[in-house]
């Protein structure tokens, strides 16, 4: 059922906050169900939504946010290129930044996942060396660039890490006057960076003449400043922002705080904690580090909420902590939580809720329900009513499994949430087989691990024991911050799936310091320090880099969003290792998410072959690719400029698929 | 062509074709945007791409009958791999190059037979 709650949110007062929070750490998930009447001071609170809603069956095309709509559908009506002509799409410009590093220098390696944001009659883009860049849609070139001179260091990551820009306007732009279009920027060392989206400069207006800096309130753990590698989520004249942080490596962390800026000044209106206070104290985390969603005809803003930390280990919290690894509605002017659904309790495998739920209105039984679709690393899809947060299809709590005993201060949580539609991208149900290639040219290690791997199904507890825990999947799995992409006409969902086995072991702590041989990009050993366990993540390969289970390793998935059915699936992209590409039958594990369009076409990068493709929205075939210089681990745009339609891909590369790095912006449309 | 040469077409063929295979592996991996560029796979089809070359210049070198066995067979291996890797690397002319090599190589095994058998008449 979802938690309806009115007041749990963390207001500016920390005396109220405090309260609230305390109250909905000692009140039993029941009552939370229950309205409460709001005990929050908010001037703001009787003002209407100040802008009209973005439809959520768009007549107009609109990319001019990361997921290309406030609504996260990724959508656009336009027509031009269709199944019929798309085999002609032709590289129209290019460009390479040079914002790129391998991480073999000086500077760590660049990971970049910005989606292109068109507005203003321009293409806006950050970049992972902190820049903006504003280029002319049509040829490419650069009108101005802005570079926010932040320090190239991995402060919180392991990587520079960007996903681009917010784009801002106002109702009524005053001509002549500065900064009524407003391009935002996020840096790693926490400082919002806003100038005029048509001549670059900085909005003197907005906090310190343009720069707000976050990390002035990173008041509990402050162990590694705010990071804002996520755009905000512009939602009316409300920027609202949440921050990325350091995984795994403390059991207490910063506190996921999410802060609604006011657009034009910098002003912090009302921030919203996940945490109760003393949660926040002995845990942190339950950020959002990920995009959100938003119904501005509801004024509801959608939060996926990441889970508490540490992340492998839940004895300090023991307690109940409701928000986490949810999906939570916020009233988007006074950010009092108007529903809740949390998808993982006591989750303790990084299930963090990693990109924004897709907004849909869907027909179910005859019924127009106002739907939203939350994608999770688990490779559940859960659908609920956007209004209420109640299941559209039933979402029944079940049995799982508890721990060995192995491990020191945990508790379990007996159940868990399973979707009964649609039904689970991947078979997490049994060990998977071993891939007998695999298996056979590593002479039997892949068999030999899977022994030493403990596996009784889905939500399987980390352990001491053997090689530790098998995970199908862990963090690196199932959907990732790409989402899911809805065509609103023909009501049919898209999301790109990743089949990845990881395992996890949890160290005592003196066998962690003997056993700790490094790390790697979101692998290898983490010390989740102050608690009594350090852990090892690594996904199941063997010793010549081949997976140890049967592909296929990705696939792109269709779901008729009227009955929760899949209409069709298939293997995404290829795999490649060393330059080698496997069979396109095996697919490849995806970073990245796909666009779809009225001219029936789904295109997507996200591969480890760093193609891009087009594929059929009726039968999944595909129609189209194109070599790039990196995987394209972001998602594509779709605009139209002077009559023509573009697409537009960047490839960044991210190292968690591939060591292979790039910096290219391309763009792809029909020939003249 | 020289005398050598024409005397041996098919090592001739064999030579062209890994010096083209050579060719088109060099730009894989150096141009961008081949897929391919600066990874491991297409520095392996560069090696072996020389290593035939090299092979098939000793062709017109060797003379003993075993040392030309042993050659036949190391190009046979090296052409059978490079033709597989540009598969994998989808490289499709070196694995064509390859094609062209192994039909070099055959002439130049039944050259070498007949000019046996006339040998010993």
């Amino acid at each position: 059922m979802p938690t309806l709650l009115s007041t749990p949110f963390k207001s500016v007062t920390p005396g109220l906050g405090a309260v609230t929070a305390l109250a909905m750490c000692f009140t039993p998930l029941p009552l939370l169900a229950q309205d409460q009447p709001s005990e929050q001071e908010n001037p703001e609170q009787e003002e209407a939504p100040s802008r009209a809603p973005i439809p959520l069956v768009p007549g107009e095309p609109t990319w001019d946010s990361f997921h290309g709509q406030l609504n996260a559908q990724k959508y656009s009506p336009l027509d031009q290129i269709n199944t019929d002509n798309v085999g002609e799409l032709e590289k129209v410009w290019e460009v390479h930044t040079g914002d790129v590093a391998d991480g073999s220098g000086e500077l760590p390696a660049t990971v970049w996942s910005a989606t292109p944001v068109f507005a203003n009659d321009t293409l806006y883009i950050g970049t992972p060396f902190y820049r903006i860049l504003a280029l002319d849609p049509g040829s490419g070139e650069e009108k101005w660039s802005f570079d926010t001179q932040s320090s190239l260091e991995a402060l919180t990551q392991p990587a520079l890490k960007n996903r681009g820009v917010a784009y801002w306007e106002a109702d009524n732009p005053v001509a002549g006057e500065p900064c009524q279009k407003i391009i935002y920027m996020g840096t790693m060392d926490a400082q919002l960076f806003a100038v005029d989206a048509d001549s670059g400069e900085q909005c003197a207006d907005f906090a310190d003449n343009g720069v707000l800096d976050v990390n002035q309130w990173n008041d509990t753990n402050d162990r590694w400043p705010l990071s804002l590698l996520q755009p905000p989520t512009v939602v009316g004249d409300h920027l609202v922002l949440g921050w990325a942080g350091m995984d795994w490596a403390y059991e207490q962390a910063p506190p996921g705080t999410i802060y609604s800026i006011n657009a034009r000044t910098g002003e912090r209106e009302w921030t919203f904690q996940a945490l109760s206070d003393e949660m926040r104290d002995q845990s942190g985390t339950a950020n959002v580090w990920t995009h959100m969603s938003a119904d501005e005809e509801r004024g509801l803003v959608y939060l996926p909420v990441s889970s508490p930390s540490p992340n492998y280990w839940g004895g300090n919290r023991a307690e109940e902590v409701p928000l986490g690894t949810s999906t939570t509605a916020l009233d988007i002017e006074t950010g009092e939580v108007v529903w809740s659904r949390q998808w993982v309790h006591h989750d303790i495998w990084d299930y963090d809720i990693n990109a924004a739920p897709t907004l849909m209105d869907i027909t179910v039984n005859g019924e127009d329900i106002p739907a939203l679709i939350q994608a999770t690393k688990m490779g559940f899809l859960f659908v609920v009513n956007r209004e209420t947060g109640e299941d559209v299809w039933p979402i029944e709590e079940r049995p799982v499994p508890g721990g060995d005993g192995s491990v020191e201060g945990e508790v379990y949580a007996p159940t868990q949430p399973f979707p009964t539609k649609p039904e689970p991208l991947l078979d997490q149900s049994e060990k998977p087989n071993v891939w007998a290639l695999a298996d056979a040219v590593s002479f039997g290690e892949c068999s030999a691990l899977w022994g030493d791997l403990h596996y009784e199904g889905m939500y399987t507890p980390p352990t001491t024991q053997g090689e530790g825990t098998l995970g199908y999947p862990i963090s690196a799995g199932g959907v990732q911050w790409g989402g899911v992409a809805f065509d609103p006409e023909s009501q049919t969902a898209i999301v790109n799936t990743s089949h990845i086995v990881q395992y996890v072991k949890l160290y005592s702590r003196e066998e962690y310091e003997k056993a700790d041989s490094g790390s790697g990009n979101e692998s290898g050993f983490a010390p989740q320090e102050g608690a009594p366990y350090g852990m090892r993540l690594e996904v199941a390969l063997n010793r010549l880099g081949m997976p140890c289970w049967e592909p296929p390793f990705g696939e792109l998935v269709a779901l008729d969003m009227t009955s929760g059915d899949i209409k069709w699936r298939r293997p995404v992209g290829a795999s490649q290792q060393y330059g080698f590409f496997m069979p396109e039958s095996w697919g490849s594990p995806t970073i990245g998410g796909p666009a779809v369009t009225a001219g029936d076409i789904i295109f997507i990068g996200a591969s480890m072959d760093a193609k891009v493709r087009a594929y059929s929205l009726e039968t999944g075939e595909e129609l189209w690719s194109d070599q790039t210089e990196a995987p394209s681990v972001s998602n594509p745009a779709v605009y139209e400029y002077n009559g023509r339609q573009y697409v537009a891909f960047v490839s960044g590369g991210n190292t968690i698929l591939k060591d292979q790095v790039g910096d290219q912006i391309v763009v792809y449309a029909l020939p003249e | 062509m020289s005398p050598s040469l024409s005397s041996r077409p098919g090592a001739f063929v064999l030579l062209i074709a890994s010096l083209a295979g050579l060719a088109i592996a060099l730009y894989a991996y150096f141009t961008p945007l081949t897929g391919v560029t600066g990874t491991l796979g297409a520095l392996v089809a560069i090696v072996a791409c020389l290593a035939l070359a090299v092979m098939a210049l000793l062709l017109f070198k060797v003379k003993r009958r075993g040392a030309s066995i042993v050659l036949r067979i190391l190009i046979l291996m090296g052409l059978a791999g490079t033709f597989f890797a540009g598969m994998l690397l989808h490289q499709w002319w070196i694995s064509a190059a390859m094609v062209v090599g192994l039909i070099g190589l055959i002439v130049d095994m039944v050259r070498a037979t007949h000019h046996a058998r006339l040998t010993h008449t």
